[in-house]
């Protein structure tokens, strides 16, 4: 029983020490940007790399998502005779929840694994090791970048995604199944709130941009220097990042909503 | 940060040196000095601490005992700001080279000057170009690293760490994995370049002949100390047991071909366990 406690206490204590590193490796992270001049083109690079490669899954994922929602939705709703009401249900759905969350997951999927898969590989060839005895340091040349580019790109994925899926819900609803062109976006316009809907999407994924970016550097700079060591870093940053995301949403939406 | 250069003066000198894994120690006690000018070479077998003791002298690692001046500097006290401007100074060859894989020979050598210096793009083309002739790969500048061969990759790397002309060479396993012709372009290489240049330099290696070519002085160490030193010409004669088996390579001696284990009748012919 005793020994139970103990080795339960340990892996608290070790789990303790690992969100106690990773926040060390955030603030180093978050304050070395020594020179503007040189760092912007390495942020653009990263933006680009991380940002516009993941645009098509991001796209197609909108597309699809969107038009799922609309003919979930409308087989239910056109029981009550309630089909003009697909807009708001679409917008809602997708502006709340759907769109951070999947975004956020896809992102996690895409670019992140891609980013904790470079950063081990460059640790395990020695390229962060040969950069520090060149004196340069490679939390800003390398770690921050991809930081702050992971976390200017997934709100503005996230803003991509809405709108495609909004899009598809239209082409769904209205030229498939039916639904009135002028009920569906009035409906919408009714019962979308700027502040309540809108705001609180992009505060979602500014919340799941900033975690999933962080857990992604984070265990690129930590993995273990040899090639399982990238592939378990790069699981491990999928299932963390997913699981956050998932968990994080529960937190947020339930302040949102006023359930706390 | 000003450095004092005196060209009297040895340019590595550990007074003590104690560096511990866990509870095993890797220096314990240990005195050498690295003459200014000169190479120097760390033998030994695998796993007894050349590695370390080049990422000790690079400030990467602290040893837990000892001082450790580099250069006049006690390299233990700085801070990382100064650490990384003292590293200026000195060139590291990594023995996977280390070339960043996403950029060509030219941008990899071209690295440390666009960080370090603000040279106009036809000087630094230049001073690339010199570093790229000097390593007799000035023709490779638009290739990829993955377009190289193993010793072109080693010598772009030894380009890249000569680029900001460094007054320190930390060269770790240098001929690891090279073919006779590589690492006979290596030795020269980093011979001349050191006369040259006017560097200090320091080969960590187990490569016994190539190294002792070059070498000026060598060091072995074993058992997380120093066991043989001198000129080549006397370690390659000293007969002291565990050096004369290291520089020899003789497969049995005061480190033992067999791993401990049972003796070989009881292993063979003892019961079999279920």
């Amino acid at each position: 029983m005793l020994t139970q406690v103990q080795r339960l206490g340990r892996g608290g204590i070790r789990k303790l020490l690992i969100v106690g590193d990773a926040g060390i490796v955030l603030v180093q992270t978050l304050f070395r940007f020594p020179k503007l001049a040189k760092s912007f083109p390495l942020l653009l690079k990263q933006l680009y790399a991380i940002g516009v490669f993941s645009l098509p899954i991001i796209i197609v994922s909108g597309l699809f998502i969107g038009m799922v929602v609309a003919l979930q939705g409308y087989n239910v709703l056109v029981k009550f005779s309630a089909s003009a009401e697909l807009g708001q249900l679409v917008a809602l759905s997708v502006v709340r929840e759907l769109g951070p969350v999947v975004t956020a997951l896809l992102f996690a999927g895409r670019a992140c694994s891609a980013m904790t898969a470079e950063i081990s590989l460059m640790k395990t060839t020695e390229q962060l090791a040969s950069m520090e005895m060149m004196g340069v340091d490679p939390l800003w040349y390398v770690i921050s970048p991809r930081f702050w580019a992971g976390f200017i790109s997934l709100p503005l994925l996230t803003l991509i995604f809405s709108t495609v899926a909004i899009f598809g819900g239209y082409a769904m609803g209205v030229h498939w199944l039916g639904v009135d062109n002028g009920g569906f976006w009035n409906n919408m316009q009714g019962a979308v709130d700027f502040r309540l809907d809108i705001v609180n999407g992009i505060i979602k994924s500014l919340v799941f941009a900033f975690i999933v970016t962080w857990i992604a550097v984070y265990q690129g700079i930590r993995s273990v220097p040899t090639a399982e060591g990238i592939g378990l870093a790069t699981t491990r940053t999928v299932v963390w990042a997913s699981l956050a995301v998932l968990g994080f949403d529960f937190v947020l939406t339930a302040l949102m909503m006023g359930g706390w | 940060m000003q450095v004092p250069v005196d060209a009297t003066q040895d340019y590595v000198v550990a007074n003590d040196l104690t560096f511990k894994r866990g509870d095993r120690y890797i220096f314990n006690h240990v005195n050498l000095t690295i003459p200014r000018g000169k190479i120097t070479a760390i033998m030994g077998p695998s796993g007894t601490g050349k590695t370390t003791l080049l990422q000790l002298i690079g400030g990467a690692l602290k040893p837990q005992g000892g001082s450790l001046h580099v250069n006049g500097e006690q390299i233990t006290h700085f801070s990382r700001r100064e650490l990384y401007r003292f590293r200026r100074q000195m060139g590291m060859l990594f023995q996977g080279s280390a070339l960043f894989t996403h950029i060509n020979v030219f941008d990899n050598v071209a690295f440390p000057l666009r960080e370090h210096t603000k040279l106009p793009p036809a000087i630094l083309r230049e001073v690339v170009l010199l570093k790229l002739e000097a390593v007799g790969l000035r023709g490779a500048a638009s290739l990829m690293p993955s377009e190289l061969s193993g010793g072109m990759t080693r010598r772009v790397a030894l380009a890249r760490a000569i680029a900001l002309d460094p007054w320190l060479m930390l060269y770790d396993e240098p001929f690891t994995g090279q073919d006779p012709i590589a690492m006979g372009v290596l030795v020269r290489l980093i011979r001349k370049l050191n006369d040259a240049l006017g560097m200090t330099s320091v080969i960590v290696s187990h490569d016994v002949p190539e190294t002792a070519e070059i070498a000026d002085y060598i060091y072995v160490i074993a058992d997380g100390q120093i066991i043989g030193q001198g000129k080549p010409a006397d370690v390659m004669e000293n007969q002291e047991p565990k050096l004369k088996q290291f520089i020899h390579g003789l497969a049995d001696g005061a480190v033992p071909f067999h791993y401990p284990a049972r003796a070989i009748d009881v292993d063979l012919l003892g019961e079999v366990p279920c």
